[in-house]
This record gives C-alpha cells, sequence and structure tokens, in this order.
C-alpha cells in the first residue's frame, strides 16, 4: 500500500508576503507515487515542501487534486472529500520542538493513544521507548531533554499510534552534524522496522544521498523530477535539479552536433570544444547544457597521455589552487577555449603529481560522468 | 459597627466570586475564539467586550438599565419568565461586576492563548485530538499563567466596582450595599471611623491579592 499524491495549491501576493509587493504568486503542483519506502523531499526554502506536507497532512487544504494513503482518500476535489486532520492516520515530526512542555514523554507519547485500551497504551509507550532507545527519558519534562532527545521522543510520539504514513519535516536540522547523521541512520534502521511510507524534507544533499531510496526535488513549488539518488545526480533533467545536486561546472552554450548509435553516446559542440556525453534523447541542433561534479574530473599529468576530444582529454592550465582542508579546489582554464572548470580533488593527489599554479595538466572528463540536460 | 461592616465584606466576595466565575467561564471561551478563529465582525466583536474598560462606569450602568430595566431587551424577558425585575438586587450587582470585569479577562487571556505555538495544537490533531479536547489539554493549560492573571485583576475589578453597580443594583441598606458603597455612604453620613475600617479592609485585601498573585505566578513559572 503506498500513497499517491496529485495536487495543486495556489497562493496570491497577499497571502505569501503579507504586503501586496512582497512575492510574485506561488503554486504548489506536485504528483507522485510512492510504495512503503524511504522518499526525500528535496529542494530548496520555499520551493513548497513543507506546504505539501501541510497538505498531505490536512492543516492546508490543496484546490485541486487527489491525496490517497494506503486505501483511504484523504483528499478529493472532484468528490468533495477534505478528510479532517484527525481522521487522517498519519506521523508528523515537526521542524521546531513540538513536544508538549507541560507534559512529561510518558504523556507526551500517550497523547496519540487515546483510542488504545487503557491496558495497552503502557505497553506501547514502553514499545516506543525501546525501539528508540530512551527508555530512561520516560518521565523527564522537554525542558530536560537535549535537542536530539526530543526529536528522539517526537518520533516516539508519532509512531505510538501506528501511522500508515510518517512526514518528517528537517526534524535534524537544528542538531550538530554527529548527532544528525546518527539519527538519520536510526530514521533507515526504523524504516525497515515499520513498513510504511515514510516522506523526509531536507535541503541537506548528504542527509539526502543516506536516507532517500527515492528523491522528490521541489523547486518553485513544481516537482522537476523523482527517482533514485544516482539517477538525479547523473541525469538531472534540467538546470534547476542539477544546480540543487551541486553541480558547479554547467555550460549552457551547447548543441547536439551527431549522436554515435554504436557507442550509445552523443556529440555535443560547446563553444569552440567538442565533448561526447551519454547518448542523448535529443535532435541534432537542438540547445542543451552540460556540466560535472568538481568531484568527477579526473586530472592527469602531461606524459600520460595527448589532448584528444574524441576521448574527452583536454590540455589546461591550472588558475589556482584552493586548500579546502583534506581536499583542494584547482581552478582550471581550457588551452583551445576559454572555459573555465573547477575540479576538487583529495589534498594527497595534488601533492603526488607536484601540480602549482599556471601548470598545465591534462584533464579527462569521463562520458559516464558528464551530464547533458535541457537548460530551461 | 461588626454589622456594619460584615454584610459588605460579605456581599462583596459574593458578588466577586460569582461574577468572577462566570468571567472565567465565558471569558476563556471568547478569548479562545477571538485568538483562534477568524470570523465576519471580529474586529467589531472585539471592540464591543473591551468598551467597558474605557467608558465612564456610569455610561456602562445607564447601557445596563436600558437592557435590563422591565422594558429592556434583556429585562423584559427576566419579567416574564421571574415574574420579578432584576434592578435593585444583589444579582444585577453580579452583572455590573461582570460587565465591567470581563474585558480584562478577554484581553490577558486573547494575549496568553495567541502566544502558544499553533504548531503544538497541529501536532495534537494529528495525534487524533478534537479541536475542543486540544484547547482542553494543551492550549489552556499553556495559556494558564494568563488566564490566571486574568482572574485575579477581574475578581479584584469586581471587588472594587462601584459606578455600574450603583446605577443598576442601587444603594439599599442590608440589600445591595457593597464594600466600595459603604465606604461612599459612612463618608456621606459622616461616619468616619466606618469609612476608615472598610477603606483599611480593602487596601489589605489588595495587598494580599497582590502577594497571592506573585506567588502563585511564581510557582507555575517554576
Amino acid at each position: 500500500m503506498g500513497i499517491k499524491v496529485n495536487i495543486k495549491k495556489w497562493y496570491n501576493k497577499a497571502e505569501i508576503g503579507g504586503k501586496k509587493s512582497a512575492k510574485k504568486a506561488f503554486m504548489l503542483d506536485v504528483n507522485f507515487e510512492m510504495g512503503n519506502e524511504l522518499v526525500v523531499l528535496f529542494g530548496p526554502s520555499g520551493s513548497g515542501k513543507t506546504t505539501l506536507f501541510k497538505c498531505v497532512s490536512g492543516i492546508v487544504e490543496p484546490d485541486d487534486g487527489i491525496i490517497t494513503v494506503g486505501g483511504n482518500v484523504y483528499y478529493d476535489e472532484d468528490k468533495r472529500i477534505n478528510l479532517p486532520i484527525q481522521k487522517r492516520n498519519l506521523g508528523y515530526v515537526f521542524q521546531n520542538d513540538t513536544l508538549f512542555p507541560h507534559m512529561n514523554v510518558r504523556k507526551n507519547i500517550e497523547c496519540g493513544l487515546k483510542s488504545w485500551e487503557k491496558e495497552n497504551r503502557g505497553k506501547r509507550v514502553m514499545e516506543m521507548l525501546d525501539l528508540l532507545h530512551i527508555e530512561e527519558l520516560e518521565t523527564r519534562y522537554p525542558s530536560q531533554l537535549s535537542g536530539g532527545q526530543k526529536q528522539r521522543v517526537a518520533l516516539a510520539r508519532a509512531l505510538a499510534p501506528k501511522p500508515e504514513i510518517l512526514l518528517l519535516d528537517e526534524p535534524f536540522s537544528a542538531l550538530d552534524t554527529e548527532i544528525r547523521t546518527n539519527l538519520a541512520k536510526k530514521i533507515k534502521t526504523l524504516q525497515n522496522k515499520i513498513r510504511i511510507p515514510l516522506l523526509f524534507i531536507t535541503h541537506n544533499l548528504e542527509e539526502a544521498f543516506l536516507l532517500a531510496s527515492k528523491i522528490l526535488v521541489l523547486h518553485g513549488g513544481k516537482a522537476q523530477q523523482f527517482g533514485t539518488p544516482e539517477e538525479i545526480f547523473y541525469n538531472p533533467q534540467n538546470r534547476h535539479v542539477a544546480e540543487l545536486f551541486g553541480l558547479s561546472n554547467i555550460f549552457d552554450d551547447a548543441y547536439v552536433k551527431e549522436h554515435d548509435e554504436e557507442s550509445k553516446s552523443t556529440i555535443l559542440k560547446s563553444g569552440r570544444m567538442q565533448i561526447k556525453v551519454k547518448y542523448l534523447n535529443c535532435r541534432v541542433g537542438d540547445g542543451v547544457c552540460w556540466g560535472i561534479h568538481p568531484e568527477n574530473i579526473t586530472l592527469l599529468s602531461l606524459d600520460s597521455g595527448s589532448e584528444d576530444q574524441d576521448e574527452n582529454m583536454y590540455l589546461a592550465f591550472i588558475n589556482s589552487i584552493l586548500n579546502k582542508g583534506p581536499k583542494k579546489r584547482i581552478t582550471l582554464k581550457f588551452v583551445r577555449h576559454n572555459k573555465i572548470l573547477n575540479v576538487e580533488v583529495p589534498a594527497q593527489f595534488v601533492d603526488s603529481l607536484k601540480l602549482h599554479a599556471s601548470d598545465l595538466c591534462l584533464v579527462k572528463l569521463e562520458i559516464s560522468k558528464v551530464v547533458a540536460f535541457h537548460c530551461f | 459597627m461588626l454589622d456594619q461592616v460584615w454584610f459588605p465584606l460579605y456581599l462583596t466576595f459574593q458578588i466577586a466570586f460569582i461574577s468572577s466565575f462566570l468571567v472565567l467561564c465565558s471569558g476563556v471561551i471568547i478569548a479562545y475564539i477571538f485568538a483562534r478563529r477568524n470570523f465576519w465582525g471580529k474586529k467589531f466583536a472585539e471592540i464591543f467586550i473591551t468598551l467597558p474598560l474605557v467608558l465612564p462606569p456610569t455610561v456602562i450602568g445607564y447601557l445596563l438599565i436600558l437592557l435590563m430595566g422591565k422594558n429592556g431587551f434583556i429585562g423584559h424577558i427576566i419579567y416574564n419568565v421571574l415574574g420579578t425585575g432584576i434592578m435593585f438586587t444583589w444579582q444585577a450587582a453580579v452583572i455590573a461586576a461582570y460587565t465591567v470585569s470581563l474585558p480584562l479577562m478577554v484581553r490577558t487571556a486573547q494575549a496568553a492563548i495567541e502566544a502558544v505555538d499553533s504548531e503544538l495544537e497541529y501536532a495534537a490533531y494529528i495525534l487524533g485530538r478534537s479541536e475542543i479536547e486540544t484547547a482542553l489539554i494543551v492550549t489552556l493549560p499553556l495559556a494558564k499563567r494568563g488566564i490566571l492573571a486574568g482572574l485575579v485583576l477581574s475578581f479584584a475589578r469586581a471587588i472594587g466596582e462601584f459606578g455600574a453597580t450603583f446605577m443598576l443594583a442601587g444603594n439599599i441598606q442590608g440589600k445591595t450595599n457593597t464594600m466600595s458603597i459603604s465606604i461612599y455612604n459612612a463618608f456621606e453620613a459622616g461616619n468616619n471611623e466606618l469609612a476608615q475600617v472598610l477603606v483599611l479592609i480593602l487596601i489589605l485585601m489588595s495587598i494580599l491579592a497582590i502577594i497571592l498573585t506573585g506567588r502563585f505566578v511564581g510557582k507555575l513559572e517554576a
């Protein structure tokens, strides 16, 4: 049993900014289906991630569309169904701490078990405390808990009533990196135990990769792409997605020169540069963007080959080398064309190749690592 | 002399307790609605409820007479049901005290309820709790300091109420002479001794109220 969301929600100017000139009108337009898996909603602030959660949970009513969870219709504009929040069986962990400050941990968890028989409530609370390894916190009040403990309790509270779906809105954004990673791992193992659809909002790329079986990328209220992290990383559908996934070397002056059916590749012409990429579903002459992640560029010493555009091998000058601790960021300038490329390599590697600013070197852009996409 | 002190003291407390109880019940509901609901005419309703705070007590008294008198809208209904008017009774003094102290409760409680993070309420809704349950187990407990402060203010206001009570309940010895009215009477009659005793009692009570509220609010904070 999965969930299906296909909704639209308009916000006019006045509602968004308070002042009429504050921001332009915003529309949430999302359509996706998922099973008992962990889907990460990924996008910049203001892309509509939290609004989507509010629509699913019933805090906000969409303007059009349908939301079904399991077999239950939560919202259906055509049939005029809009299930009240209380009737939607879901767990929600908010970005901010929403534990009831006047109740201890046990009471907080019990709050969602109103319809349970009294003797089962205590048992369920113990199960939840055990599941999240917080048995010792049972009688504490939220003010006596650390940030990480609070979010564990919030998770226990959300899971206690056995929800059909769990919504997590940046639950760890206020925590230290270490606690954050630990809790993310915990979520991953929880997902295997509870077997329900889990939607997780983040704008932290590492967290998204760590958790997601699939990622739904949102930008400006619109779903841009839905797929596994690797799929999106290597085949972003457009520039928004590519930039969100950390692609910083993007060139938008390319067009499709020809397709090479034999090697299942496409040759692009980008200014005076020629580059071979994975087969691209475009017509010859179509304008496209291409790019490559700074970590995915291979640097070679001059004696390991020569420039060969058919093999994506290029000669380049080293403009500058920037120390970033364990990594170094190298800015390259191609010899034959004016393109500038940022490369990130382990510091050790730079030392072993004895690379210095203004040196010449060979750059290899592996076909499998080069991404190409429509520019819009 | 003891009788002259005892009756007004007893009457004043009776009026203040009943009025404060009514203010608590209705004021919290009104405050919750003002804080959490939007409806047509809300601004007007807020102004209407707050008005007694700024109107001269005699004006409130006069308007209440228009409403509660035998020919008034409510007074007429009461007369038909009970067969007697409500003017110049201690119950009329309760109505006067209620009217002037309600805005103190609504204003303070509304601010306290608005200060409760509505995400906490949504969290309770998502856990299956209805709006009324959520108000009772989450919102109001978290707003209790404000509600308590409103209650103390309302009680103090009811104790000291003079103008509207004077007009609506009159100045009937042994029936509607509250502390404030008795002080006025004693002063008018030149009975300075009685006036001073009553004034002293009111001052002591006020100090006590301030101390008690301070302690109570302090305890809640801890």
